[in-house]
């Protein structure tokens, strides 16, 4: 490799990028302007802001019991936390307005009269509802449905006409008092003051609060209306304790005493733990894109790229270096971002001071060791997106196309995003490996700053390097991109989607294409999507002994028509040779006979391994996973039709997809091997649960290895049917072979839960993985006369599709 | 110099299905000769040009630039070819100087060796006040004096210009002719494609007449036009095309063969 070529390319980028004025403008001044801007704005927003006055309604308020709970057309200012927002709701009471109608100017006080006249309507509305709502509740418990149902459309009606005239007429809050509260509760009080605790307060009369939650004017006003009633109630007991010579205690026995171990600096912590991987992604996304669109698509759009592509550098070169200029600027773009939001957030907060923010704490910056960490998992993050940017930027005809792309990708990393800022969802050793969650997820613990620290290091190792894995797999995504030349020269040329149908029923291949075995993926996971609703309602309300065979005719059905159907259906309609496309070719017995010993050998293997990594790694298998495999360990069922929904119609039907359609459609690249990687990662995919998807990817390795070497499907049906058969009839196998004389070092029974689980050995593992290593290198060795062949033909008719004559 | 035997290039296009832009192309070029490619739009002529400069692989057939297979040896070729067509632009935020510094760096050019080349070239086209001018900023002809600089910045043995005068006003199409024309004295092999006849009777050595991806006839201009009875070059170029269509809606085989 010529570095020297690379840096050319990287300081011509770079320099041509930084005289762009808009790459500067949303790298650069956006950060350092838009945070101090937006600060600026809020302080102004929380300036001018003011709550509009709401408006309280309190009908029979003479009856109301000292003390005053209303002080002229206000909540009593003491009942409030902050005094100053019992100017916010504008109290009505029947009582004002007869007693002082004279005092308040005359608008006002007919107004105020209509408001009241309209509440006191409501009155017999509201004790209708309150009749009502408790017959509903006997009718429920008395079990009668129909009652039920026309007392509850009752129920709607008067809700629906009493919300409608408070709304009407303004009242958000409407207070029903009781006659006679006043004096029951001084009877009441000097009852307890005589020391009558004997007396029974059987249905004393209750304060009544109408507020309609789904609005929220109303919502809003009724919030402080329990704030002010409740203070106001405290203070009505708190006279009843003193006046019955009760401690004031009294209430509240335990009352305990609350202590926050939090200190200032954990809670800012926690703030900056959730923005700073949320703003890193969004902003290494968004820094990555625009530079990476004027470096792919821009180049071609202005006519460059051909330029640059007859200098002696290569495409690998030119994409390494262009690569680099992106993640310069992506990860220009994140930092920028965080240090301006950071000491913009300090600052704004530091201002605030006393005010109501003061709440969130002292939001010092995070130290210097997690400042370092943020830089540091900067790196991954953007390498990744600035790679997955260039290769969709390649991709694009023109820069609007390249712009058109941004949002799914950042819809992605915005999903992505959401689930890691979740506080439940902590760094695992599986979402370590996982891309964008893993370097996310180990900066939201890093920032957090707990006292466990020095186990996060840990996570460092795995997180860096399968980022570096990830982020070569797009540069190579990109790079490859670069060398096709239906890409780099596709001409802007209108879609047509009927053009483009007769083209694919037109210009058949006998075998699928590239595009056309990532379609037929695409349809199997769709219907699998669709499915899901199906086959969750076909076994509801079954019996609980009918389910397992339900579940097993539908595990048939969907291997059929889900997943057998699409592929064969389109190799019919979208390929001119099926018997090519499905490799329905006589193997030679070898193959056979490869599949045959390898299926047994590999199955030990594989389950141990899974198993292993189940307890260490993957997540808990969901319940629902877990019912959908448990017929498959039921005794009760007959062995032959357990072996023919687990083994026989998956070894079928996902064979002729993966290893037939899909396959044949990647081997097109004329690159086996990814053609192999790609089916089995799919084939892996497909599984849904990681568990499955790790082991069906690595199965689906030697499965792709024996279609292509055989150049038949029929070892892989073997190999599969066989796998899957080993696995149903290792737990239906009496204990006893297994505890006997030959087997009993090889295979230990343990005891999970009811049922029995055969473990392997040691011994008989060391056995397998000799076999199958010779096995395997066999078949990877083997003569690939075929291969050459087909990677030949395949490159005459595919790699040139979509180059323009001139 | 440039050795072109039996080239053939097929790709697949939504609209035609599968197309040949090119079939079985054969010629040769000499050092000091300007060899024209003569054709209609779409004939074939940026993608035969495109597999010479490597950009493009061809589907089948052998190209051999100053002694390297195009396919085998990509970087030795376009090491040693200068291209220039109009889809080669120039960037718009470099100046005259820094473009054409930059592509020499990227030829490996030792620092010395390119300033003074550079000052020699800048000279040579007159682009001395041009120097300091964002690409964004320079007219047509500038832009083309800048690729014609960019083309040679190498002195490469072997220079590729796809319709280099399309698009150009009558002035500046002149200044590219007499500069090409300054490059063959100075005993470049050079290959020159062009839709204009006028061009072809002034600069080429030899013509190979190009038409749906088959050169139909080739040779030097006059024996072109003796050997068709056609003294005049518009007119042969007509008949060839013409009488070549006939063939194929009659599905004649007999094509006259090229060179």
């Amino acid at each position: 490799m010529n570095w020297n070529n690379v840096k050319l390319v990287f300081l011509r980028e770079v320099r041509d990028q930084l005289r762009d004025r808009r790459t500067l403008f949303m790298v650069a001044v956006l950060p350092l302007l838009l945070y101090p801007a937006l600060g600026l704005g809020m302080l102004q927003m929380t300036l001018l802001f003011q709550e509009q006055t709401r408006t309280v309604v309190i009908l029979g308020a003479d009856d109301l019991p000292p003390p005053p709970l209303v002080d002229g057309d206000r909540f009593d200012a003491q009942f409030f936390e902050f005094p100053s927002d019992s100017d916010k709701l504008r109290v009505v009471t029947d009582a004002t307005t007869t007693a002082e109608l004279h005092d308040v100017d005359l608008g006002q006080g007919e107004s105020d009269a209509e408001v009241v006249s309209v509440a006191d309507q409501l009155r017999g509305q509201v004790n209708d509802l309150v009749r009502l709502e408790k017959e509903v509740e006997s009718a429920r418990e008395g079990g009668d449905a129909v009652e039920q149902e026309v007392l509850d459309a009752r129920v709607a009606a008067i809700k629906g006409e009493v919300g409608e005239a408070m709304s009407t007429a303004g009242i958000q809050v409407l207070i029903l008092v009781p006659e006679g509260l006043k004096q029951h509760i001084a009877e009441m009080n000097t009852n307890l003051a005589d020391g009558q605790q004997d007396m029974l307060d059987v249905n004393p009369p209750r304060l009544q609060i109408v507020r309609n939650s789904a609005d929220e004017k109303s919502l809003m006003a009724y919030r402080r209306v329990r704030e002010a009633v409740g203070n106001w109630e405290d203070q009505l007991l708190q006279e009843r304790l003193a006046s019955a010579q009760l401690p004031e205690s009294f209430p509240d026995p335990v009352n305990p005493d609350q202590i926050d171990l939090a200190r200032d600096q954990q809670l800012a912590a926690n703030v900056w733990s959730k923005l700073f991987p949320a703003m890193l992604i969004v902003m290494a996304v968004t820094g990555a894109f625009y530079p990476a669109v004027d470096l792919g698509a821009g180049e071609k759009e202005r006519g460059t790229m051909e330029t640059l592509l007859i200098s002696p550098a290569t495409r690998t070169q030119i994409v390494i270096g262009k690569f680099l200029t992106v993640l310069l600027f992506s990860m220009g773009t994140a930092l920028l971002n965080l240090a301006s939001m950071g000491f913009t957030g300090k600052y704004m907060l530091s201002i605030a001071g006393a005010g109501q923010m003061s709440k969130l704490g002292d939001v010092a910056l995070p130290p210097l060791t997690s400042m370092m960490w943020v830089v540091v998992l900067a790196v991954p993050l953007a390498a990744l997106f600035s790679s997955l940017s260039l290769g969709l930027a390649m991709f694009a005809r023109s820069s609007k196309e390249g712009q058109y792309y941004l949002t799914p990708l950042l819809m992605v990393t915005m999903g992505i995003t959401v689930f890691c800022l979740s506080p439940a969802v902590e760094i695992t050793p599986f979402y370590s490996v996982m891309p964008v969650m893993g370097p996310a997820l180990l900066l939201k613990a890093m920032l957090l700053a707990n006292a466990e620290v020095s186990s996060l290091y840990w996570y460092a190792v795995p997180v860096l390097l399968t980022s570096v894995g990830y982020c070569a797999l797009g540069l190579w995504w990109a790079i490859e991109q670069f060398q096709r030349e239906d890409i780099l020269f596709r001409e802007s040329e209108q879609f047509d989607l009927s053009l483009w149908v007769k083209h694919l029923l037109r210009d058949k291949d006998p075998t699928p294409s590239f595009a056309e075995a990532g379609i037929c993926f695409g349809m199997i996971m769709l219907l699998q999507l669709v499915a899901m609703r199906f086959m969750g309602g076909a076994i509801l309300g079954l019996a609980e002994e009918q389910v397992p065979l339900r579940m097993m005719q539908l595990l048939m059905i969907q291997q059929l028509a889900i997943i057998a159907t699409p592929a064969l259906m389109m190799g019919v309609m979208l390929t001119t040779s099926f018997r090519k496309t499905f490799k329905l070719y006589w193997p030679s017995l070898k193959f056979l006979a490869a599949a045959a010993v390898l299926a047994p050998v590999l199955h030990p293997l594989t389950v141990e391994l899974s198993q292993f990594l189940g307890q260490h790694f993957f997540p808990q298998l969901p319940e629902s996973a877990q019912k959908a495999i448990a017929p498959m360990l039921d005794a009760n069922q007959p062995w032959w039709l357990v072996l023919l929904a687990f083994s026989i119609a998956p070894g079928i039907c996902e064979e002729l997809a993966f290893r037939g359609f899909i396959l044949s459609g990647f081997s097109r690249s004329g690159r086996m091997g990814l053609a192999i990687v790609m089916s089995s990662v799919l084939f892996g995919v497909m599984h849904m649960f990681p568990q499955q998807v790790f082991n069906a990817a690595l199965l689906g390795l030697v499965l792709g290895l024996l279609a292509v070497r055989s150049n038949s499907l029929l070892p892989g049906i073997l190999f599969h049917i066989m796998y899957n058969g080993i696995e149903v009839m290792r737990n239906r196998i009496d204990p006893g072979f297994w505890t006997s004389a030959p087997m009993d070092w090889l295979v230990t029974v343990e005891a999970v839960g009811e049922q029995t689980q055969v473990r392997y050995d040691w011994p008989l593992l060391a056995i397998c993985g000799v076999i199958a290593s010779i096995l395997i290198t066999w078949l990877v060795r083997h003569g690939s006369v075929f291969c050459e062949d087909s990677v030949k033909k395949s490159s005459d008719s595919d790699a040139l599709s979509g180059a323009t004559p001139a | 110099m440039i050795e072109v035997s039996d080239l053939s290039k097929s790709f697949v296009d939504l609209k035609r299905g599968a197309v040949t832009a090119l079939e079985r192309v054969s010629f040769e070029v000499q050092p000091g000769e300007i060899y024209g490619l003569l054709g209609p739009n779409g004939a074939g002529k940026t993608t035969c040009l495109r597999i010479l400069s490597t950009v493009l692989q061809p589907t089948s057939g052998r190209a051999v630039i100053a002694g390297y297979d195009v396919t085998e040896h990509p970087q030795e070729v376009r090491a040693s070819i200068g291209f220039m067509s109009g889809n080669t632009g120039i960037y718009d935020r470099m100046t005259a100087w820094e473009m054409v510094e930059y592509y020499g760096r990227l030829y490996g050019i030792d620092e010395p060796t390119l300033q003074s080349r550079l000052e020699d070239i800048f000279e040579t086209l007159q682009m001395n006040e041009i120097r300091d001018l964002l690409g964004s900023k320079m007219s047509t002809g500038m832009k083309q004096k800048v690729s014609i600089a960019r083309t040679i910045v190498h002195d490469p043995p072997v220079l590729i210009f796809d319709e280099p005068t399309s698009g150009l006003d009558v002035l500046v199409a002149r200044a590219v002719l007499q500069a090409i024309e300054y490059l063959k004295g100075q005993g470049k092999c050079i290959i020159f494609s062009t839709h204009i006849m006028r061009e072809v009777e002034k600069l080429c050595d030899r013509v190979a007449v190009i038409h749906k991806g088959r050169i139909l006839d080739s040779g030097t201009v006059e024996e072109l036009e003796s050997r068709h009875n056609q003294p005049d070059m518009e007119e042969l170029f007509f008949e060839l095309i013409q009488r070549h269509d006939e063939e194929l809606v009659h599905g004649g085989v007999g094509i006259a063969e090229g060179v």
